[in-house]
């Protein structure tokens, strides 16, 4: 009996049990579905001009074989493990958090703006302390925002996280571009983060401590989703508000609250992109990564585990986009397509089909 | 005075590509489909059009092209949500992506080539009208296109069998397979020709407003294009107002820096998903309300229905 | 009666329609036919074969064998559109008209033509109808803002002008009101004196002997009685063809020393107002108390407001008028009624208890009690104790506990909820419809674990469709009529023909 384990999960049969025939059939799936995208890359490359076996292999030395990529690769990888972290909690919830590129950035911008205001005066540990604060409470009262919409007038909050990412990027935008920025010649950007406020970087290495704390944070979710009362509570409320309402659950406070911590972890991925890879906020800050890391865990059916493996990869191919710039001469920008691609196989192709319209 | 002609001149030019863009995310969600990839399509569209014009000569030939490739990425995502039963926002943002991925590829060649596109033409007499005329009527001709495709998709939407097949698969899809027809097959056409329109929206962006191609030069037109179809309840005529409304908020910024005042450009750029956000708070039950009953279904993550 | 010459040809002769699902035989060797001016009832419980025979007729299922004709000639409809070719009209329960179009969009939509929609001279072709067959319908109202009864005759409409010659009617009057029931049947009268066939479905003995010139009996899928006059048949024998026994439940034993001696009321409703889900007022000023040791009946014909009333009295719906007091507390919120010690059965489980990724043991912690802790988490341990002593008490043979419940069926599930609630120790049981889904043994089952509950001290709400299933274990029945508590009857007054009069909202 399991009861002696200390730990029991939800599901206690089901994971037990391993089906290796599903096993195999979904590991087939998987397979075809990234063959048959870097297919379709190949035919494009050729209708380019380029030749796609030079392309893979310049990409696979230049983002594998040099150790400066593979740190590249791990330091991108720490804000998409989070923002996909937090889009895979509100799904826990029944939400669709789309919004985690505005958290990310709502959460850089308090960090920074924390930081503007007191890295000259308090600790580096002290500061760099209150930047996550700042960074996470920022970035749950910008989902916070969605989440009051939906509980207040019934927005959706797909389409309330949606827009509020031009808002916040435009926020982000019109704080650089004035009030903070650095100097009024050259590119706009906020000042310097303090040295003494920046995250650790691991001895020896250009890797920060960020990735650290995304997967502290995924196996924190893993287990607060799979082995706790809130995750539980929100599962049911996810799966049918009604159930959860006639159990006596407190509906709209564990939506709003799942959405919360999303918007937190968003935040959180922000402030780890500002103190330890950025330092400073510029136009183009945070890249893509809020909407990566929604792809990522969409890749990962929302699993926090496997959203470790969909960000590693999303890091890499964003990494091996930068060698394609270098050694095929083809924009870097060319490498979503093969993102795009595989999320194109898996989305269509890897699920079974019963939810079809 | 002459500012307020500016600027709208500026909202009108500006506004269009998000017109038709938004023309076609209407025709996609009145189907019941929501297509994020909209910005997509009309970043295919753009550089379509490009392509063909600098190729042909023919700005018509690239209006084409435009119209085509922008529907050929949309054909993706009615293929995958339609058919293959992925969630509709995670194929949207993909389809963005491999668009993203597609036209940086095959357009990093055509990054400062000069093109022959669509200039503003003055049509004789109208364009004299104080205020009037050059505000809407000394235009470039995919301006003109758009004072006619307006109307007609109204036309279409309310007033044909194909638009009354639309419409019920968004609101009710049932009725549909019940009288015979495809749910699947009607809302495949619909995102497909909804993306047709984005890339006609592309296209007046690279070949007739900016006559240039850089990478990623929709610039998020698609998504203020999706704010501006919940703003507009789905009905295409407020559609053709609130592009023109977005416009002016985008064009107020260059036309007072023209005149030395100096704004930041980026409170002006969020007025559009502010303005929305402003319009679903405010009358957040009674826009959803005008909301096609299947699309609410989409949004509350509830059970497609059977078909 | 119109009774036309034996000569013609039926508009629809279906012989020998076998259809079997796996173990399911939903139909065997079923006969029906319909002549031109006759209205055939098809009569049967809930699951006795009507749907699919319908669904076979239709074009929707294909017949595993049988064989079916129209005027004569053997027809084989592959969809429903070729149905319809042949002149077959289906007007569904639950209507397929689009709530957001005009009517004459929807007709539109059924209508054969061209791209362009000629919607006025639509609306023309549909006035010209509606005078013809006495259906009014205003064809440029959105269907949203009509009434169930219009929206009915919209679809009957609709099937009149696609051109139909026999109309099926699925159970139509399962959603309306007395009086629309009163319309209806003048239409359909109107369509038999006109020379159609018409097919209506129900299970309501009143309206076989209102309407119908011939009837059709199905239990368990095969044909009890076949296309008989009911004249020629008392309502006893009308319902051993569709039961096929001489009603035999529990009888309760209601000697008032089963009744508890403190009997203060453990729900007590005050004049009780609110709306429905489509913003009319669906509760119309309820009062009436439910005691400890006292098992009351809920009876009325559906949509008269149980629904609502249940959810009120759970604190699951705001009240707009008076009082909900739960064992002496006002109850406001689920959670009020979950402290004041209330249970319920939900009317439709699937929609609202089910949570699809969940197992069944997952469910069973989901009874609005507190989830035993273990540190942060929840101790599994204790729910599969309390699972497995549940089950034993209830022998209502649940589901193994790791299977997910959107797997199991519609009686399983059942199941599953009937055991979590009725095993915890309570004040209240509100069951609506706690037999649906459950098969004889079941049902006995159950209503023996309600009596249970109502001689250990709990009050029992009970609603149910089945008035002999009431009168046979209820301590008093609550008629309820569009809204209204219509009468309130003891159990040394239940009499049927009473009680079915105030279910119509005829005086008391």
């Amino acid at each position: 009996m399991t009861g002696d384990v200390g730990l029991i999960p939800l599901i206690p049969e089901r994971t037990r049990v391993v089906d290796w025939h599903r096993v195999g059939a979904v590991t087939l799936r998987w397979t075809a579905a990234i063959l048959g995208a870097l297919a379709i890359f190949s035919v494009l490359l050729v209708a380019k001009g380029s030749s796609p076996t030079e392309v893979f292999v310049d990409m696979w030395i230049s983002t594998f074989g040099r150790a400066k990529s593979v740190e590249e690769i791990i330091i991108k990888m720490a804000p998409i493990v989070l923002a996909a972290l937090a889009v895979a909690v509100p799904a826990r919830a029944g939400l669709t958090n789309v919004g985690g590129q505005g958290q990310l950035i709502i959460g850089a911008v308090a960090a920074a703006g924390t930081a503007l205001l007191l890295d000259g005066m308090l600790p580096g540990t002290v500061v760099f302390i209150l930047m996550i604060v700042a960074g996470m409470t920022a970035g749950a009262a910008w989902a916070g925002i969605a989440a009051l919409l939906r509980l207040t007038v019934k927005v959706n909050e797909a389409v309330s996280t949606l827009l509020l990412n031009f808002v916040a990027l435009d926020l982000l935008l019109f704080l650089i571009y004035q009030p903070w920025r650095e100097s009024s010649t050259g590119q706009p950007s906020t000042r310097e983060l303090a040295d003494a406020a920046k995250i650790p970087v691991v001895t020896g290495t250009g890797v920060n401590i960020g990735i650290l704390l995304a997967v502290i944070a995924a196996a924190a979710v893993y287990f607060v989703l799979n082995y706790t009362r809130w995750g539980f509570r929100i599962s049911v409320a996810g799966g049918n508000p009604e159930a959860a309402r006639r159990a006596g659950m407190p509906v709209a406070a564990l939506l709003l609250s799942a959405l919360l911590v999303g918007g937190a972890l968003a935040g959180l991925a922000g402030m780890i992109n500002f103190a330890g890879t950025e330092y400073k906020l510029r136009p183009g800050f945070g890249a893509s990564f809020g909407y990566l890391g929604f792809l990522a865990s969409w890749l990962a059916a929302h699993k926090p585990l496997p959203i470790l493996v969909a960000a590693f990869v999303f890091a890499a191919l964003a990494v091996g986009g930068d060698s394609l710039q270098l050694d095929a001469q083809l924009p870097a920008a060319t490498v979503n397509i093969l993102t795009a691609l595989i999320l194109v196989a898996v989305l269509g192709w890897t699920r079974s089909k019963e939810k079809a319209l | 005075m002459s500012l307020i002609i500016d600027v709208m001149t500026g909202a009108v030019r500006g506004g269009t590509s998000i017109m038709y863009a938004g023309l076609g995310e209407t025709v996609s969600e009145r189907s019941g489909v929501v297509n994020l990839g909209i910005e997509g399509s009309m970043l295919m569209g753009a550089l379509g059009a490009y392509i063909v014009t600098v190729e042909s000569g023919n700005p018509w030939l690239g209006v084409l092209a435009g119209a085509l490739t922008g529907a050929f990425l949309s054909a993706i995502h009615a293929v995958l949500v339609v058919w293959r039963g992925a969630n509709q926002f995670a194929s949207g943002l993909t389809l963005l992506f491999l668009a993203l991925g597609l036209t940086s590829l095959f357009g990093s060649t055509y990054v400062g080539k000069s093109v022959t596109g669509f200039s503003p033409i003055a049509i004789p007499g109208l364009s004299d009208i104080p205020f009037v005329g050059p505000v809407l009527f000394n235009q470039d001709p995919l301006v003109y296109l758009s004072f006619v495709v307006v109307p007609v998709i109204w036309f279409v939407l309310f007033r044909t069998r194909a638009g009354l097949l639309l419409r019920t698969a968004g609101e009710r899809s049932e009725a549909l397979s019940v009288n015979g027809y495809s749910i699947r097959t009607v809302r495949t056409w619909a995102i497909t020709a909804g993306g047709a329109l984005a890339g006609i929206g592309g296209a007046q962006l690279s070949i007739a407003y900016t006559q240039t191609w850089f990478e990623n030069m929709v610039a998020g037109r698609g998504f203020i294009a999706i704010a501006l179809v919940i703003f507009a309840s789905w009905n295409p005529i407020i559609i053709m107002g609130g592009a023109y409304l977005f416009g002016a908020a985008l064009a107020l910024a260059p036309a007072l820096q023209a005149r030395g005042v100096i704004v930041n450009q980026f409170a002006l750029d969020a007025i559009p998903f502010v303005l929305t956000l402003a319009v679903l708070a405010i009358l957040g039950k009674r826009t959803l309300s005008a909301a096609p009953d299947e699309l609410k279904r989409v949004f509350e993550n509830a059970p497609p229905a059977k078909t | 009666m119109a009774h036309p010459s034996s000569s013609t040809p039926p508009i629809l002769s279906v012989t020998g329609f076998t259809k079997h699902f796996g173990e399911v035989k939903a139909n065997t060797g079923v006969n029906l036919d319909v002549l031109a001016g006759e209205v055939h009832a098809l009569v049967g419980e809930n699951g006795a074969g009507k749907s699919t025979l319908l669904k076979m007729i239709y074009g929707i299922y294909e017949p595993d064998s049988g064989e079916m004709q129209i005027d004569g000639a053997r027809v084989e409809p592959g969809n429903p559109a070729e149905a319809r070719g042949l002149g077959i009209g289906m007007v569904f329960q639950d209507l397929r008209l689009v709530p957001a179009l005009t009517v004459a969009e929807n007709v539109a939509l059924s209508l054969p033509g061209g791209q362009l929609l000629r919607l006025d001279a639509i609306a023309k072709k549909i006035e010209h109808a509606s005078a013809q067959h006495g259906l009014a319908v205003h064809p440029k109202a959105k269907v949203r803002h009509l009434s169930i009864g219009e929206r009915q005759r919209v679809e009957i409409l609709k099937v009149l002008m696609t051109g139909a010659r026999l109309v099926i009617l699925d159970e139509p009057t399962s959603v309306l009101a007395p009086q629309e029931v009163d319309a209806l049947f003048s239409v359909v009268r109107q369509l038999r004196d006109s020379g159609f066939g018409v097919v209506i479905v129900t299970h309501k003995l009143g309206e076989v002997r209102a309407i119908a010139d011939r009837v059709t009996v199905l239990r368990g899928g095969v044909p009890i009685l076949e296309g008989v006059d009911p004249a020629g048949y008392t309502n006893d024998e009308l319902i051993e063809a569709m039961v096929g026994r001489a009603v035999d439940t529990i009888q309760a034993d209601r000697t008032p020393g089963a009744k508890h001696d403190d009997d203060r009321p453990v729900l007590h409703l005050v004049d009780v107002r609110a709306l429905g889900d489509r913003g009319h007022e669906a509760l119309k000023g309820i009062s009436f108390e439910v005691r400890r040791g006292e098992l009351v009946g809920i009876a009325g014909v559906a949509g008269s407001g149980q629904r609502e009333l249940c959810e009120v009295a759970l604190g699951l719906r705001p009240t707009s008028a008076g009082r909900v007091i739960l064992s002496g507390t006002e109850t406001r919120r689920p959670t009020d009624a979950i402290r004041a010690g209330a249970v319920s059965v939900p009317e439709d489980p699937v929609s609202d208890a089910v949570v699809s990724r969940l197992s069944v043991l997952e469910h069973m912690a989901l009874d609005g009690r507190a989830l035993p802790r273990k540190g942060v988490g929840i101790d599994w341990a204790a729910i599969r104790r309390k699972t497995h002593t549940a089950n034993e008490r209830m022998q209502l043979r649940i589901a193994p506990p790791h299977r997910r419940v959107s797997e199991l069926s519609g009686g399983n599930i059942q199941r599953v909820v009937l055991t979590r609630e009725l095993s915890i120790d309570c004040s209240l049981v509100v069951a609506a419809y706690p037999s649906r889904g459950l098969d004889v043994a079941n049902v006995n089952r159950t209503q023996e674990i309600l009596l249970e509950r109502r001689r250990g001290g709990a009050g029992v709400l009970m609603v149910s469709e089945d008035l002999d299933e009431l009168m046979a274990i209820a301590d008093r029945i609550v008629v309820m009529h569009d809204g209204h508590v219509s009468g309130i009857v003891d159990y040394a007054d239940f009499d049927r023909q009473y009680i079915g009069r105030l279910m119509l909202g005829g005086a008391a």
